[in-house]
């Protein structure tokens, strides 16, 4: 009981400032693009372009904000990609990600800095990126482009909202409530070692070993 | 664009409105409305294209000089200041040289493409007489009634907001007949309902076939759930000439997005908030002190 709670003062680095700034680019331009395209992409959902500026404002803001969500997103390409390649471990764990689900990570292979849910959502964000943008571009100038290439990018920008909107929703839950402690890694860039130690006890011994 | 209200009780009846209810269409009623073209008595004055501008009060730009070469057309295309222009083509047919003439504008659809594809709720209205027409004050300018018109039809402005032909229905509601019908010096142009100008079309036609356009036809494309404008086209074996298209149906992807992939949608995203929330009553917050080991 003593060491566990001299652990949770212990404060070990996440997150350099790069990484925060990145990650916050990314994020608050996805949450104005999922809104603002939730706005345009369900008529059920119109009044959030009137919340987000109006109608015609909203739906001009989006396409900039995507630019902008790009080119975060490819920083992010470059700082992370190699951190989230798939090993084998990872596999075994998302086989047996129920385990995680009812909070029984002990029955799972030892996690190094990220698990296989979080380099999973990150390729799903990478590759999402690429079809958003490329989609993007065509529906933002739709007199430029073959209209049936036009008519595909709408599809796929859908498409690509779906899962990645779905993806979005598992990882502000996971980051707030579902794993209490993980938020702080990504405003001071610090976690708790007994956060590190649980749910990254792989990467935990390395930050040690230093 | 319109001057005639498309809310509550005043104005022309609603057929259907973009990204809303179909409207209850037991109240108000109207029969729907045709121009019929019929090109075989068009002379290619080009009146039409001329009254359109002016009842629009629309100033599209002259011909410059170094533009690309459109014949005998006024114009290249349509444009956000042109609602509708005359086509010209020249091509060989059995009866030899053959000058293909087209008024060009909006078809003002049966089942409208924009309509369908449009996502904000009211930006485009379909009036029980069949008149397809834009709102303005209600469209986000997403371009996306491109992707819906098999006719390429809508032009956008500065602000991203389409023009088209709405079918004079200023005049039309004050019981007028639209512009350019009204300019016609050869009664080419006919305005009336759809079931008049189909009888009056298929004389027309058996007309022709008598003289010799054996394969004249009447292009009302079920593809769209026929369209408002209809033509007369003495050959009907080749209406790409007239710069129509053969088929014309709304693109299978509008369908798809509109429907099948809405319901994946909802599916995937609320069931997903769903997961997380039962995760989180039943298993609770994955923490990092709660085990008894320690």
């Amino acid at each position: 009981m003593e060491e566990t709670r001299h652990m949770e003062d212990v404060q070990i680095e996440r997150f350099s400032r790069f990484d925060r700034v990145v990650h916050w680019l990314v994020a608050i331009t996805f949450l104005y693009l999922f809104f603002s395209g939730l706005g345009i992409y369900s008529p059920k959902f119109s009044w959030l372009l009137t919340l987000l500026g109006g109608l015609d404002f909203t739906r001009w803001l989006h396409p900039w904000t995507g630019l902008l969500f790009s080119v975060g997103v490819l920083l992010m390409f470059l700082r992370w990609s190699k951190d989230f390649l798939l090993t084998s471990d990872d596999v075994v764990w998302l086989k047996n990600v129920k385990y995680y689900i009812k909070s029984e990570e002990e029955k799972l292979p030892e996690v190094g800095k990220y698990n296989a849910g979080q380099k999973v959502f990150g390729w799903l964000v990478f590759i999402g990126c690429v079809v958003f943008l490329a989609s993007g571009v065509l529906m933002w100038f739709p007199e430029s482009f073959p209209i049936s290439l036009v008519r595909l990018s709408i599809f796929l920008h859908d498409l690509a909202f779906i899962l990645v909107g779905a993806g979005f929703i598992v990882h502000v839950y996971m980051g707030t409530v579902g794993v209490p402690g993980s938020l702080s890694g990504m405003i001071t860039g610090k976690v708790s070692a007994l956060w590190a130690m649980r749910h990254h006890p792989k990467w935990f011994k390395e930050v040690m070993r230093r | 664009m319109s001057t005639v209200t498309t809310e509550g009780t005043v104005g022309l009846g609603l057929k259907r409105v973009s990204a809303s209810k179909l409207p209850d269409p037991n109240i108000k009623r109207a029969d729907t409305l045709a121009i019929l073209v019929d090109i075989s008595s068009c002379i290619g004055c080009k009146g039409c294209e001329a009254a359109c501008t002016q009842w629009h009060d629309l100033k599209p730009p002259l011909f410059k000089e170094g533009q690309d070469f459109v014949g005998y057309q006024s114009y290249s295309d349509l444009m956000p200041s042109l609602f509708m222009m005359m086509k010209f083509k020249e091509g060989e047919t059995e009866k030899g040289l053959t000058w293909f003439i087209t008024k060009y504008q909006c078809m003002h659809c049966g089942d409208p493409g924009c309509l369908k594809a449009c996502p904000s709720p009211g930006a485009i209205i379909q009036y029980e007489n069949g008149i397809v027409d834009f709102d303005h004050s209600k469209c986000i300018g997403c371009k996306f009634c491109l992707s819906g018109c098999p006719f390429d039809i809508p032009r956008y402005d500065a602000n991203n907001k389409p023009w088209k032909c709405n079918f004079c229905v200023d005049r039309v509601s004050a019981g007028l007949e639209p512009a350019c019908v009204k300019a016609c010096p050869t009664n080419c142009l006919h305005f009336g309902t759809k079931e008049d100008m189909l009888s009056r079309a298929k004389k027309i036609v058996d007309q022709l076939k008598r003289r010799g356009f054996e394969k004249a036809i009447i292009y009302d494309p079920p593809g769209v759930g026929g369209t408002g404008y209809i033509y007369v086209l003495p050959h009907g074996d080749k209406p790409q000439m007239y710069g129509l298209p053969k088929e014309a149906s709304v693109s299978p992807w509008i369908s798809l997005w509109k429907g099948p992939l809405k319901i994946f949608g909802a599916v995937v995203l609320w069931g997903t908030l769903l997961g997380a929330f039962l995760q989180l009553i039943l298993f609770g917050p994955i923490k990092a002190g709660n085990k008894k080991e320690d």
